[in-house]
């Protein structure tokens, strides 16, 4: 038999092994040029999803920024309890008629504090959030703060006698509207759950800085738990 | 012995030199025998494998506008994924954050980056980061966040480790027979509702699995295999 053959071959042979290999490596690292649609379906329809890129616009947005002074129903913003945390004049001690202040508007409090703001505050109030210690180290860099970094920090939500004092319609306004370094969270959480974090805060700040006395008389640890 | 042919035969044989296979292609033969069985099983795996969703459409990877890191803020600051989709409990769709959010923090944090300078600028001028979209499913199909979260199915199950990937790729392959071979036997896929955005918990350490079962059965948790579920 002429070698040449033999060659051919192998080689023929080898070359079978380069598509499964290509595959095997497609299929083992992320990368850029897929998904590849062999077959179409009706995969890309003309119409615009949640948040696609819409090129009819200036800003490119399928969602629409509301027309500038519009007001859609049910968002009047006049109830200066419920919005604003404002009775009379002052800040309210309690809370608006819409949230009642119950176990359950607590732990929806405690969930929400728990993804917004422990971050910064800490999970207890304390102020010891991952955020918070991370920025404290990039402004005490030995070489300057890091990027222009700059960082007041994040308030003891729990000790600080300038936020214990506070009643409960003022913290809820810090959330909605922000306060000096910390930004405001009005668009980012409805409103029933900037109330239901408040009342929370309010409930931290009783537990962190609870006294023996506080446990009724005759309690066991045992019933506490 | 020479036997008698007609003679219009003997006239083309000698007009055109007669080719014989020389004797060494007899071995051949069992080769060419085995490739012609071989192949078409080869072109069937060539397709099954190559052309299956797994590979043309898992590890989807693309580059984002901005080296925006999950492992950093979801992974090491510990960000819990409502912090920035804070839609996907209640809506359809898992809200990719706005610029506003992220200068929540990076007014003051990283505020001269160049990696934020696109953040900033989207921040100044109102125009939105164009985000690159990393898990698409077919235009025709329905999908349903706040139906898979609030029934207690993380998203590590459908998005993997987002809270260790630099970028974020796709890890499943959103194939339809991917979604029904969760909504057959969804058993070992369901966690405690608290559970859903904490990806490093797996259910099948935490939990036996007639905790699992118990808790399918307690909410009564029994996905859909219509047709209309999906495609509507
Ligand atoms: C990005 C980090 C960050 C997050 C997240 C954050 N805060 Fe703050 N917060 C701060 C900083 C910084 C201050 C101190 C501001 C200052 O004194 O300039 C502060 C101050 C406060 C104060 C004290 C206001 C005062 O009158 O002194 C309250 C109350 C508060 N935050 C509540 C919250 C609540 C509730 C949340 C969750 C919705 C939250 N914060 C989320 C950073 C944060
Ligand atoms: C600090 C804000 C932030 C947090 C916290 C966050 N993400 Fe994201 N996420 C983003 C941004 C911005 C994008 C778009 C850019 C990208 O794809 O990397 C994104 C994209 C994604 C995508 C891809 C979306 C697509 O285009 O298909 C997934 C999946 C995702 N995030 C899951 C998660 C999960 C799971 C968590 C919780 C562990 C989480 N994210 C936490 C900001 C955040
Ligand atoms: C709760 C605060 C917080 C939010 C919200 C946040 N980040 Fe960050 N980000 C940080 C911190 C803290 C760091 C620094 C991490 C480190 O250096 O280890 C950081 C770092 C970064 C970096 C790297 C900067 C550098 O120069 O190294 C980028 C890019 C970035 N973030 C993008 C974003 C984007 C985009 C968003 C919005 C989707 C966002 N961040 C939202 C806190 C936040
Ligand atoms: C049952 C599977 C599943 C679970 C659980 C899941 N996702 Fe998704 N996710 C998907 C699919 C499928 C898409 C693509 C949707 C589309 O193209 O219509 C997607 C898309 C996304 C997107 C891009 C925006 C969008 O909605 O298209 C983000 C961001 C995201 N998911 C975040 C999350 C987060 C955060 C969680 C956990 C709280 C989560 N997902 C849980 C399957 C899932
Ligand atoms: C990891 C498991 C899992 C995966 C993967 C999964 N699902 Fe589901 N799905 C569920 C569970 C659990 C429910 C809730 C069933 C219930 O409420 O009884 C559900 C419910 C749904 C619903 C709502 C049904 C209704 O009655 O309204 C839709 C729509 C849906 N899934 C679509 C999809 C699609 C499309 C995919 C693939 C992209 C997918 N699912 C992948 C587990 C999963
Ligand atoms: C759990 C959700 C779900 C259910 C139930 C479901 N599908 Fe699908 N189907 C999908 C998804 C998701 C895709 C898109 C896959 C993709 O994007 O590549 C799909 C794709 C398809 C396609 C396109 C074929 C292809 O592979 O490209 C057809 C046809 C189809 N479905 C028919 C059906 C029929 C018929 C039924 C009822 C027996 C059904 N589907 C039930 C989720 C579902």
């Amino acid at each position: 038999m002429p070698r040449i053959f033999i060659y051919v071959g192998l080689i023929a042979l080898l070359c079978l092994l380069i598509p499964p290999a290509v595959i095997a490596r497609v299929r083992a690292t992320p990368n850029p040029n897929l998904p590849i649609h062999i077959i179409q379906d009706m995969d890309f329809q003309s119409k615009f999803k949640t948040q696609a890129v819409n090129p009819l616009f200036a800003d490119r947005r399928t969602i629409r920024p509301p027309v500038q002074n519009a007001v859609a129903r049910g968002e009047t913003y006049v109830d200066g309890l419920l919005y604003e945390g404002v009775t009379d004049g002052a800040w309210t001690q309690t809370l608006p008629p819409q949230v009642p202040l119950t176990v359950a508007t607590l732990k929806r409090g405690q969930e929400r504090f728990n993804i917004y703001c422990s971050v910064c505050h800490g999970e207890t109030g304390n102020g010891d959030g991952l955020v918070n210690k991370r920025a404290m180290e990039l402004v005490a860099n030995t070489n300057g703060p890091v990027n222009g970094t700059v960082w007041v920090t994040a308030k003891n939500l729990v000790h600080d006698e300038t936020v214990t004092v506070q009643p409960v319609g003022q913290i809820f306004s810090s959330i909605t509207h922000g306060i000096r370094n910390m930004a405001g969270y009005g668009s980012q959480i409805p409103v029933e759950d900037r109330w239901a974090i408040a009342a929370y805060v309010k409930t931290l700040q009783r537990s962190q800085n609870a006294r023996p006395s506080d446990v009724p008389a005759g309690t066991t640890l045992a019933e506490a738990k | 012995m020479v036997q008698s042919r007609p003679a219009s035969f003997l006239r083309t044989s000698q007009a055109v030199s007669r080719f014989l296979f020389p004797r060494w292609t007899n071995a051949i033969l069992p080769f060419v025998l085995v490739v012609g069985a071989v192949a078409p099983l080869y072109a069937v795996m060539f397709v099954a494998y190559g052309f299956s969703p797994k590979t043309l459409e898992a590890g989807y990877m693309p580059h984002q506008p901005v080296p925006y890191s999950h492992a950093t803020h979801a992974g090491k600051l510990g960000m819990d994924c409502r912090y920035c989709h804070n839609s996907v409990e209640q809506a359809s769709f898992a809200a990719v954050p706005a610029t506003q959010t992220c200068m929540n923090c990076h007014t003051q944090i990283h505020k001269d980056s160049p990696k934020l300078a696109k953040v900033r600028a989207s921040y100044e001028t109102g125009m939105p980061i164009e985000w690159v979209k990393v898990h698409k499913l077919g235009d025709y199909a329905y999908f349903n966040h706040a139906a898979h979260v609030n029934r207690g199915v993380g998203c590590v199950e459908c998005h993997g480790r987002v809270d260790q990937m630099e970028e974020v790729y796709r890890v499943a392959p959103l194939s339809m027979g991917w979604c029904l071979e969760c909504h057959r036997e969804p058993v070992d896929r369901l966690r405690p509702v608290s559970q859903v955005t904490n990806l490093a918990w797996d259910q099948k350490k935490e939990m036996t699995r007639e905790q699992r079962e118990q808790l399918q059965k307690t909410f009564n948790i029994h996905p859909n295999e219509n047709c209309s579920t999906c495609h509507r």
